[in-house]
């Protein structure tokens, strides 16, 4: 199964939320598990970006890349970047993978390269 | 004849490039001269080491533990093909890096230790032995450890060192990283600095005499209190012995 | 509401200090309540961040008031990321502004050189979105420099203005005796000469190492007290006047302008809008330049200089000491050192000094009014706050 990162729509009044949040920013609704999952787009434009060069330990790379991505139906999501020189509004394309290994357990992120 | 027996113990030193010393510019604007250090010169060096010997932290206590025993050998003829650099600032000793010829290709590390901190003086240091090792020594490889985190990410992490884990390190066996002549060109640009020739003032300068670090790293208040803070969290035993210590309490 | 008061002042040396977290905490307590004149108080509060999970201490708040001999006095730890200190604060003010305490200690603390700087790093970082950003490996110097990107593209930000005040702040703690740094450095050093990118490597692009702040262990104290109170002790009347605090959505992403600090614009002009007073009225400012760049950013949202003209401002020498709103002249977080629970206190600390006229080489002159700025989250929980000086 191809796996997704999810964005949160109210049932009420359809705002998007990513991440995931109890209580709809836009209405207010508090009744419980009242969104829909949507998965989020995987195309869309680098808004801003970074090269980290002082890690956690867990990570075994010398420096990593970051950046806020704006997907394609205006919506934003942090994710890794697999991109040798980054420019801000280039386009970029996501995909699932592991962004991160603990010891008993890996965790999947957005992963950009440039499309 | 006690002449002869001398002739024994003592290392056949092996032709070893003299290092060109450099100078640069520190983040507070001041010049530091990289420069070898004479044999004659040991004894200057050794005085600022021994305070050192009582820093916990940082493995400050292991590093200069290790560094005035290799220096003293280095003095007295017991150790093997040693080369010793200095960095000084308007005089005064900044850091010392030493290190050695294992074969005419593979050089070993032995120690980085920094007396003024917050300049990346010791970053400065290391690079410079590493350009010795290769550029001048021509060595195609160069073993190292880290004792402490703050040498591991200098060394490991900024320069991306290989592992050589099978092979032990001179220094007590712990495992070694490798950087090979490859991963140091690719560090050059972004990590070795330095200008030459270094202008004959600030040489002399340097030269003339080995002046004391202004502000060297200082023992905490209380002998091992580091160690201790972990199986005593509420410090009892720290203050009783800092009262004794010093009859009466501390200004914070 | 009941006016309230700083009556006593202390803090330890920020470096790394090797005492336990309850002892580091003790320290910079008894000189506040020996500068007050007090062994009793009502209330304790202890800002701090890490003990749990760094120090391996819980209940620190416990260890704290026992230790000072406070008891039976009420006592609790505040944790809320790098603004536990001003949280602290503010829930000290309520304790007496209410009536309900008259005397209240309110100490920041953290002890994070105890691990390595790696784990320093991951530590703070769990303070960011768990699932949207955490999981990246996002760092705070990560968030700091995806911001400092966008305020270069859209005001012209550059990098010789965030070495600006990297160097002002750096060196104005070599007037401060107290800050973790006390090695001056030269735009020359970090900036200009051909050794610069290496003196000053990036920590996260375009962030340097000298554009953010050293880890430090520290501990800093105030006494809060009524009118009454204050009138009793006889110390220089410094009054709180103002108390902001707001916050804005925990992931970064979700903000609607990515440039803009909508929880340090509300809790500035909160603070201001109850003291009465505006952001010409003050005399002396500190900000939380955790990055160069937050010193610039937040200049602008608290309402000292227009949006985007914040390196403007520090071109023009305005924040330096002499000039017309000078920020963080005991070094702020870049050369005093940011113990993260600590921070908020410390600033506290500094703008007491400052208004009491003990700043020696660092006072500001005639200073009367003061502002403190202390951010939380990479600016999702920010506490303001206004001093003013009682003739
Ligand atoms: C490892 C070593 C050589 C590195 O030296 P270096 O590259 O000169 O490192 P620096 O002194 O510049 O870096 C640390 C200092 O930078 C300063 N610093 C840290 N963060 C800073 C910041 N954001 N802004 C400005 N200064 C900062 C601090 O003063 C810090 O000192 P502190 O830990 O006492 O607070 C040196 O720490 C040393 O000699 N250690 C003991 C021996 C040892 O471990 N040797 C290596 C064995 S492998
Ligand atoms: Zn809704």
């Amino acid at each position: 199964m191809a796996r997704e990162i999810y964005a949160y729509k109210c049932r009420l009044c359809d705002t998007m939320h990513y991440p995931f949040r109890m209580v709809c920013k836009n209405c207010k609704q508090n009744d419980f598990f009242e969104f829909d999952t949507v998965p989020l787009p995987r195309d869309g434009k680098l808004l801003t970006f970074t090269r980290v060069y002082n890690l956690p330990p867990q990570y075994e790379v010398p420096t990593l890349g970051l950046g806020i991505v704006e997907l394609e139906n205006g919506m934003r999501m942090l994710g890794q970047l697999d991109i040798d020189e980054p420019k801000a509004g280039m386009a970029v394309k996501g995909s699932v993978e592991v962004v991160r290994e603990e010891t008993y357990d890996d965790f999947y992120g957005m992963v950009f390269r440039s499309a | 004849m006690s002449v002869d027996l001398e002739k024994i113990l003592r290392p056949i030193p092996a032709e070893m490039a003299p290092y060109e010393p450099k100078y640069m510019l520190l983040a507070s604007g001041e010049a530091a001269v990289v420069r070898a250090v004479d044999r004659d010169e040991i004894p200057d060096l050794l005085k600022h080491v021994e305070p050192l010997l009582h820093v916990e932290r940082d493995y400050y206590d292991v590093v200069a533990a290790r560094v005035y025993a290799e220096l003293l050998s280095h003095y007295q003829y017991r150790f093997q093909d040693q080369y010793v650099l200095a960095v000084q600032v308007d005089g005064e000793l900044a850091a010392i890096v030493n290190g050695r010829q294992v074969t005419p290709n593979l050089g070993l590390s032995l120690h980085t230790l920094a007396l003024r901190r917050g300049l990346r003086i010791g970053a400065h240091a290391f690079a410079a032995k590493m350009e010795y090792h290769f550029d001048q020594l021509g060595h195609d490889e160069v073993l190292i450890v880290a004792e402490s985190p703050i040498g591991f990410r200098r060394w490991m992490i900024e320069y991306k060192l290989e592992k050589r884990f099978e092979t032990p390190h001179e220094l007590g066996g712990v495992p070694s990283w490798a950087l090979t002549r490859e991963l140091f060109d690719a560090a050059r640009s972004s990590l070795v600095v330095g200008r030459r020739p270094v202008p004959p003032e600030i040489l002399e300068k340097a030269k003339e005499a080995i002046l004391p670090p202004s502000d060297p790293p200082t023992p905490a208040l209380d002998p091992l209190s580091a160690t201790r803070s972990k199986y005593d969290p509420t410090a009892t035993a720290l203050m009783v012995e800092r009262w004794a210590m010093e009859g009466g309490m501390q200004d914070a | 509401m009941r006016d309230v008061y700083v009556a006593g002042i202390g803090i330890t040396t920020f470096t790394r200090l090797e005492f336990a977290l309850s002892e580091i905490a003790s320290y910079a307590s008894m000189m506040a309540l020996k500068d007050a004149g007090i062994t009793e108080v009502d209330q304790v509060y202890v800002a701090n961040m890490g003990a749990p999970r760094v120090n391996h201490q819980t209940a620190l708040a416990s260890a704290v008031v026992d230790s000072l001999s406070l008891t039976p006095a009420g006592a609790a730890a505040i944790e809320n990321g790098p603004a536990s200190g001003g949280s602290a604060i503010k829930a000290g003010f309520q304790a007496v502004a209410s009536g309900m305490d008259d005397v209240v200690l309110v100490v920041g603390v953290e002890r994070m050189r105890e691990v390595n700087g790696l784990e320093a790093t991951d530590f703070i970082a769990t303070l960011t979105h768990p699932i949207a950003e955490y999981i990246y490996g996002v760092t705070l110097p990560a968030h700091a420099a995806m911001f400092t990107r966008l305020y270069m593209d859209k005001y012209g930000v550059t990098e010789r203005h965030l070495a600006m005040v990297g160097v002002k702040n750096q060196n104005a703690a070599l007037n401060n005796e107290w800050a973790h740094l006390q090695q001056e450095i030269s735009l020359e050093g970090i900036l200009d000469s051909p050794e610069a990118m290496t003196n000053n490597p990036y920590v996260a692009e375009p962030l340097r190492f000298f554009d953010a702040c050293p880890v430090s262990d520290g501990g800093a104290a105030i006494i809060l007290v009524s009118e009454e109170k204050a009138k009793e002790l006889g110390r220089p009347m410094i009054k709180i006047s103002g108390v902001g605090q707001a916050t804005d959505t925990h992931a970064v992403h979700e903000r609607e302008e990515p440039t803009d600090l909508l929880a340090v614009r509300k809790a500035a002009a909160d603070a201001f809008e109850m003291a009465g007073l505006t952001p010409d009225d003050v005399d002396v400012a500190e900000l939380h330049d955790a990055f160069t760049i937050l010193e610039i950013a937040e200049s602008e949202e608290v309402g000292f200089f227009p949006k985007g003209e914040g390196h403007l401002a520090l071109e023009r020498g305005d924040t330096a000491l002499g000039g017309k709103i000078p920020i963080n002249v005991g070094g702020g977080l870049k050369g005093r050192g940011h113990p993260v629970g600590a921070t908020g206190v410390a600033q506290a600390w500094e703008i007491v000094t400052q208004l009491r006229g003990d700043g020696g080489d660092r006072q500001v002159e005639d200073a009367s009014v003061g502002f403190t700025c202390n951010f939380g989250g990479f600016g999702n929980n920010v506490v303001c706050l206004t001093f003013e000086k009682e003739a």
